[in-house]
């Protein structure tokens, strides 16, 4: 099986240069920093200072379901970053060293070597987002109240669905582009870009997939998945899947006028 | 620091997560044949902020 052997390459690969232990460690950090910080506030206000005489600060009663809000943008902006740049570089980079060229050089399809990648890295970031998430519902579960356990399912996920469009946009740059800072810059852009024109078109882009930490969120509260989320999520899925073939279209051809 | 110490088994995660981070990039950056720059400035790097492992971890490695 051609596929398995490029993908435990890619695994193999993602195991030396680490980010099997750094990646999850990184991403358990994002998701326990908010329900900590959040319950501490009052006394990290005290301890820092600053503060007249005789000042109470009523800090409100946070419900599970917004602490979870808060850590999914917390996910969403460092949490995206880390994502993107940790797949930014897996075809720029192996075209500059001429590894790609070692690969293709054998009867490989382009199908192959883009999806095990593509693989490879869903398989990274759905692991680190499951060990995330289920540190930070243990979190809540002491400090702020119940979530259940199909709960903490819904909110793993229908977040990794949007991580998984992300490592798809990545991975299509990466096959437009030469350079590896260019394909951060795209990528990043381009979610930018997207999350501004889902703000602005609010009432016509219903099922934008920047929507769905708040779907989440709002399946948190009415305590059943709604189904935006789902049409959401499937949608989402759809666009990574097509850009994922696009990127090989176009690594194809790209390819072909090298050689 | 008194919250600190009284909820020390709520901050002990975050505690051994940098320590864990931390032991890795210099294992890393010790047994790595060529990093990106000079290796005693990665060990500086990672020594200085809470961030420092994770910025050598991307971009630290040489990508080759």
């Amino acid at each position: 099986m051609q596929w398995m052997t490029l993908l435990k390459k890619e695994l193999l690969e993602n195991w030396r240069n680490k980010k099997w232990i750094w990646v999850p460690l990184v991403i358990i950090l994002l998701s326990i920093m908010d329900p900590l910080t959040t319950y501490f506030m009052p006394q990290i206000l005290d301890s820092v200072g600053g503060m007249p005489e005789g000042t109470v600060i009523e800090m409100p009663e946070f419900a599970p379901a917004e602490v979870v809000l808060i850590t999914l943008g917390q996910l969403s902006s460092l949490g995206v970053l880390i994502v993107v740049l940790i797949t930014m570089g897996t075809i720029t980079g192996e075209r500059k060293s001429g590894v790609s060229e070692l690969v293709l050089v054998k009867p490989v399809s382009f199908w192959n070597y883009i999806s095990a990648k593509w693989v490879s890295f869903l398989l990274l970031v759905w692991a680190s987002l499951f060990f995330g998430i289920l540190v930070h519902w243990y979190y809540i579960n002491i400090l702020f109240g119940n979530l259940s356990f199909t709960e903490f399912l819904t909110i793993f996920f229908f977040f990794g669905v949007w991580l998984t469009f992300v490592v798809s946009l990545t991975i299509f740059y990466s096959s437009v582009v030469k350079s590896t800072g260019l394909v951060a810059f795209f990528t990043i852009l381009t979610i930018m870009a997207m999350s501004l024109v889902t703000e602005i078109f609010q009432y016509v882009l219903d099922w934008s997939p920047n929507n769905l930490s708040d779907y989440i969120f709002e399946s948190l509260v009415n305590g059943e998945v709604v189904s935006d989320l789902w049409i959401t999520a499937g949608i989402t899925f759809g666009i990574s899947l097509l850009l994922l073939v696009s990127s090989v279209q176009i690594f194809k051809r790209k390819e072909m006028v090298i050689s | 620091m008194e919250v600190l110490t009284e909820n020390i088994q709520l901050f002990l995660p975050l505690i051994i997560i940098q320590v864990v981070l931390f032991i890795v990039a210099i294992i890393d950056i010790i047994r790595i044949k060529e990093t990106n720059g000079p290796k005693w400035i990665w060990v500086i790097v990672a020594f200085l902020s809470i961030l420092g492992p994770i910025i050598y971890f991307i971009f630290g490695r040489r990508r080759d």
